[in-house]
């Protein structure tokens, strides 16, 4: 009776906030430092949430926000269901198109559900602790933040809503033909034991080499070399159901989203999980369409699980060279500030730390459209105990957790079921949303910190300003005029990468209200050296703006004394100064 | 540009009857007449896969009898560069041919031909403004500086036809080459040669930028924007391979067709003249850039029987693969055998050995004129230097006069009908029943590939992309006493057997199946 009170309470305060309940239940709350207080949108961080669900949070969010959010669809996923992202600015003081932005999404592989919540976490913050925030204020009015909490909408449903264990499904809906056999998906996962969970099977043997621990009848432990045991292990629950004599061998995919990019692609043989070319997935295009079309974007990040890393590209050795020395100083630097953000997070290299991996989405962002990009792998198993077990933990840690801090929720135990194929055989096993998933408790603060690692990524995308305007007499009627643009933040305006292949257009620096006789980049202002710009020097092309750096672009006019000048880059956003 | 590129296709259609389409090469509008007279015929089904940007159709026929899709098939692809009109008619006359005079050959394979991958660019050659054109009709910024196709290529002469320009000038790396005047080439330097012009495209410098036509008002080439090798961000290619909707919607179909076994592409690429070289270093990193040692003998035999059967020999042909090309795609990217070639090449005349100089050499020996001469324009980029327009004739020296091609049509007919002979073939022999009584039969056979190929290039056994051979036994899982229901076999060597047996309970009899789409397939019924 109670919940369901507290449920109601619950949708009436997302729904209208003028609800004489919520107020009532409002004044009984006291304000927590860095959490939104009297959210309009009141969203549980401690559960997760269907790609529907996902959705529906998406537009009430916007609903709520309409000066600061809006939604749309980039595209559509495979089984046609939205591609839904959230805009998030603020729209009165600029198009987010002119804003440098930062991309943001998660669950690209299917079971790594949690990206979805945290992406949807970093939007409900900055909508939420904008009236109370002044550094939010001044974030919204500089940066825009483009959130997908989820780009592979179908598979995440099917690993909520089918069998599956914490590693399926990866890949998206499409089903392919993955043992050769010229069948396509016949040999799916069976969950014997209807309870949504894929785990083990195992049988009594006399030759087995494994026994039932005495202590804790869930954990199967192997004998010496020189014991007898009682058990054999029989692999995933499931039945060989196209008579080839494997179990679960041809399923949803097999492809991997994330080998589907259009930077150094590699197909199946090479790299496998690819597809047939770069953006066969529509889920993926519709993602590479609207960075094509929003060039504004700088910073990007991916939520993947689990581990515990902040990662940035290469992802293949065949690409050290793309990711030159002063594209690293910036990326080390907010990567080594986020290992102090994210306890028992560690910043590393794809491909030296972790494996090599060709046509994937970060080497695409950085590779091919200049943007600086990290991967988070999400959930590290520090966050049970504070205590380093390098990563993705031990099946020891895993039981003992279940043990003392979820009471036994997060295992099936054992349970006898006769196989058609194996006789009488027991079924058990980790749930699929132990492991790799955080358990409920823990989603809220680790949701927090990994958002605050991007907020501090997008603070550092590039802001420009016009400033220290000079001008000196030159005599017979013509001055001249040199104008400093400045870039207070690490990123600039074009990454090496991006100025190796012009990726991006150059920034312009624009004069108006003056008549304008020759323009010039200045190289060196005391020793007096100009690059001249021969045509249209009134809107100087300057091919980079630092991070913490500076440009000064110089004209000589014949007229004019109500100037103004504008500076227009594509990922810096736009600026202006006048006289 | 949109209007002359209307009045040419006017032109082309209204000038476009029997006279011309029997003395020059066919209009895309003859050539589409032409296909849908093939897709006439009872073994042909002409598809559309989609249109370009330009508004063009993709073609494919899809020639066969029977079962299409269980017999080994040969794709053969035309018009991979737009400016080589020859393959377009190539593989047109190939599909007329086949259908007219060798459909026996279809009782054991079946034909993908698509005759036409850059219909945007092959209209060039019918426009009242000719250039060998490569892009498509899509807007791209190939000099990447924010602003698309601002600085194409400018008829200076007028005379409908782009060409190139010198300008004398004592800083400029070309002069006259001394097999024939007309020509230029670069100066020996290093021999205290010195330069006597700059040479360029026909064109002005549109964009002031000081550059001349490297903002081509054309758009991705097909034949440099796949995914071997990809040259990203250079002109024509694009930012990532396969993002055109004739790439695309090409690839999608080719992965859908799991019977192809071989590729015949006419480009200017050549692994026909001269086998494609093995480098073990190459092979063994883990992205392959070379052919695979297996397949590297399987290109020399193929190569052999082209030589026979082709009667012209390569001259000055070095390209045995370009990067983003199709050729390489077929093989790297698909792992299906491909083979390319132009299909001609300009004869070696006069021992001239400047490209160029025997081009023109032979050229003049027929009395082609394929040649603009030299000729003073005033160029607005230029004041007060001397330019010149002319040069080779756009498409004379990649394409053969018309009346030549009927003759090189046939020789490769021929010889793509030699490589279809020579195609996986599964056979059973040496079937055996035994009886170990109590009403038990073991059968044993040999499943023998009787081809000089292999079911399964070295490459194509890596592939997911190529499906196994699969043995299956249709007696149910109760009579079967041992050996497999379902057996996938990776691969079968030419002329190499595999002994299958199992134990099968009961009477009546059983079928064993065998093969593999791209590989053909075998039955055999079993008494037991």
């Amino acid at each position: 009776m109670k919940t369901k009170n507290l449920i109601v309470a619950l949708a009436l305060g997302a729904l209208s906030l003028g609800s004489i309940d919520s107020h009532a239940q409002q004044e009984n709350y006291f304000r927590a430092i860095g959490t939104p207080h009297k959210p309009k949108v009141e969203i549980a961080w401690n559960r997760y949430y269907s790609a529907e669900g996902l959705w529906d949070w998406m537009k009430k969010i916007a609903a709520a926000h309409p000066d600061l959010a809006k939604v749309e669809a980039i595209g559509k996923s495979v089984e046609g269901r939205d591609i839904l992202t959230l805009t998030i600015t603020d729209f009165s003081t600029g198009k987010d198109t002119e804003k440098p932005a930062m991309w943001i999404d998660g669950n690209i592989h299917s079971n790594e559900i949690q990206g979805g919540e945290f992406s949807l976490y970093v939007a409900w913050y900055l909508t939420e602790m904008h009236a109370d925030n002044e550094f939010v204020k001044q974030l919204l009015k500089d940066k825009t933040f483009y959130i997908t909490p989820t780009i592979n909408p179908d598979a995440r449903n099917n690993f909520f809503k089918e069998p599956n264990n914490a590693n399926t499904p990866r890949s998206g809906m499409m089903v392919l033909d993955n043992d050769g056999d010229g069948l396509a998906g016949e040999d799916m996962m069976d969950d014997l034991d209807g309870d949504g969970h894929i785990t083990m099977m195992i049988r009594k043997s006399p030759t087995g080499r494994f026994i039932k621990d005495p202590l804790d009848p869930r954990r199967l432990m192997a004998v010496g070399p020189n014991q007898v045991g009682d058990y054999e292990m029989l692999g995933q629950e499931g039945l060989d159901n196209d008579g080839d004599g494997q179990v679960n061998d041809d399923g949803v995919g097999y492809y991997d989203p994330n080998r589907d990019w259009g930077w150094n692609w590699q197909p199946d043989y090479i790299q496998r999980g690819a597809l047939k070319y770069p953006f066969t997935l529509p889920e993926n295009r519709s993602v590479m369409e609207f960075v094509m079309k929003h060039p504004n974007i700088a910073g990007a990040q991916s939520f993947h699980n689990s581990g515990g890393m902040i990662l940035r590209g290469p992802g293949a050795e065949e690409d050290v060279n793309t990711y030159n020395r002063e594209d690293i100083r910036i990326y080390d630097a907010i990567g080594k500030k986020g290992e102090e953000m994210i306890p028992g997070y560690r910043y590393l290299t794809v491909y030296k730390d972790l494996y090599s991996v060709f046509g994937g989405e970060l080497d695409w962002f950085y590779g091919n459209r200049g943007i600086f990009t990290y991967s988070n792998e999400l959930m590290v198993s520090y966050l049970y105990f504070h205590q380093q077990s390098g990563g993705r933990g031990s099946q020891d840690e895993q039981f003992k957790v279940d043990e003392l801090l979820t009471f036994g929720d997060a295992y099936v135990n054992f349970k006898e079921f006769e196989h058609p194929q194996f006789g009488k055989v027991e079924i058990g096993g980790f749930k699929k949303t132990f492991g790799r998933a955080h358990p409920g408790f823990l989603l809220e603060q680790d949701a927090h910190r990994n958002a605050a690692f991007t907020i501090y990524h997008a603070y550092h995308t590039p802001k420009l300003s016009v400033l220290d305007v000079k001008e000196e007499d030159l005599g017979g009627g013509l001055k001249a005029i040199t104008a400093t643009i400045f870039n207070e933040r690490m990123m600039p305006t074009h990454a090496s990468q991006d100025l190796k292949y012009k990726i991006e257009r150059p920034d312009y620096v624009s004069i108006s209200g003056a008549k304008v006789v020759a323009g010039f980049v200045v190289e060196d202002a005391d020793m007096r050296k100009f690059a001249e710009q021969k045509h249209s020097p009134e809107k100087i092309a300057v091919e980079n703006v630092p991070g913490m750096g500076a440009v000064k672009v110089k004209w000589i006019v014949s007229s004019g004394s109500n100037y103004s000048i504008s500076v227009d880059s594509a990922k810096g956003g736009k600026t202006s100064w006048k006289k | 540009m949109k209007k002359i590129l209307l009045t040419g296709l006017l032109l082309g259609s209204l000038i476009g009857g029997e006279l011309l389409a029997q003395s020059d090469y066919p209009t895309l509008s003859q050539v589409t007449q032409r296909l849908q007279k093939l897709g006439g015929n009872a073994s042909v089904e002409l598809k559309s896969l989609t249109k370009t940007e330009g508004g063009k159709d993709i073609y494919v026929l899809k020639v066969g009898t029977g079962a299409k899709d269980q017999k080994p098939a040969i794709a053969v692809v035309g018009g991979v560069e737009g400016y080589q009109v020859l393959s377009v008619e190539l593989a047109l006359q190939f599909a007329e041919k086949l259908v007219a005079e060798h459909a026996a050959a279809l009782e054991q394979t079946t034909f993908y031909i698509f005759p036409n991958m850059s219909p945007d660019a092959y209209e060039q050659y019918h426009a009242s403004l000719k250039y060998e054109r490569r892009g498509n009709a899509v807007a791209v910024d190939h000099d990447r500086d924010g602003a698309a196709g601002e600085n194409g290529y400018s008829d200076l002469n007028g005379d409908g036809l782009i060409t190139w320009m010198r300008v004398e000038d004592p800083m400029g790396e070309w002069t006259l080459s001394k097999e024939d005047e007309r020509v230029l080439v670069k100066a020996d330097r290093a021999k205290g040669e010195a330069g006597k012009y700059s040479l360029y495209r026909e064109s002005r410098d549109e964009d002031q930028d000081g550059k001349f036509a490297e903002d081509l008002k054309e758009g991705i080439a097909f034949n440099k924007s796949l995914t071997y090798k990809f040259p990203v961000f250079e002109p024509l290619a694009g930012d990532f391979a396969v993002s055109q909707k004739e790439s695309r919607a090409m690839l999608d179909y080719l992965f859908e067709q799991w019977n192809i076994f071989a590729f015949v592409t006419f480009s200017p690429a050549n692994n026909l003249s001269t086998p494609l070289k093995y480098s073990a270093g190459d092979a063994k990193k883990r992205v392959i850039t070379s052919i695979l040692e297996k397949d590297q003998a399987i290109n020399a035999m193929v190569s052999g029987i082209y030589n026979e059967t082709v009667s012209q020999k390569a001259f000055q042909q070095s390209n045995q693969g370009t990067d983003g090309d199709f050729f390489q795609w077929a093989y790297f990217h698909f792992a299906r055998l491909s083979f390319s070639t132009p299909g001609y090449w300009t004869p070696e005349w006069k021992e001239k050995t400047n490209a160029d100089a025997n081009f023109l050499a032979w050229s003049d020996s027929l009395g082609r004129d394929a040649f603009v001469p030299w000729t003073e324009v005033k160029h607005p980029d230029f004041p007060g230097k001397k330019v010149e327009v002319g040069g080779i004739k756009p498409f004379a020296a990649s394409n053969p006069a018309f009346d030549q091609v009927g003759g090189i049509a046939e020789e490769h007919t021929a010889f793509i009908l030699k490589l279809a002979e020579m195609q996986p073939k599964l056979e059973i022999h040496n079937l055996k029943t035994e009886e170990l009584g109590n009403g038990l039969t073991r059968i044993s056979l040999d499943l023998y590939n009787n081809s000089p190929l292999p079911t399964h290039s070295e490459m194509g056994e890596k592939s997911r992309w190529l499906r196994k051979i699969r043995i299956d036994l249709d007696a149910s899982a109760d009579k079967l006493v041992s050996g497999d229901k379902i057996k996938l076999v990776d691969s079968l060597g030419a002329f190499e057997k595999t002994s299958l047996s199992w134990i099968v309970r009961g009477g009546g009899s059983v079928t064993v199946k065998a093969g593999a789409p791209h590989a053909g397939f075998v039955t055999q019924s079993v008494k037991l």
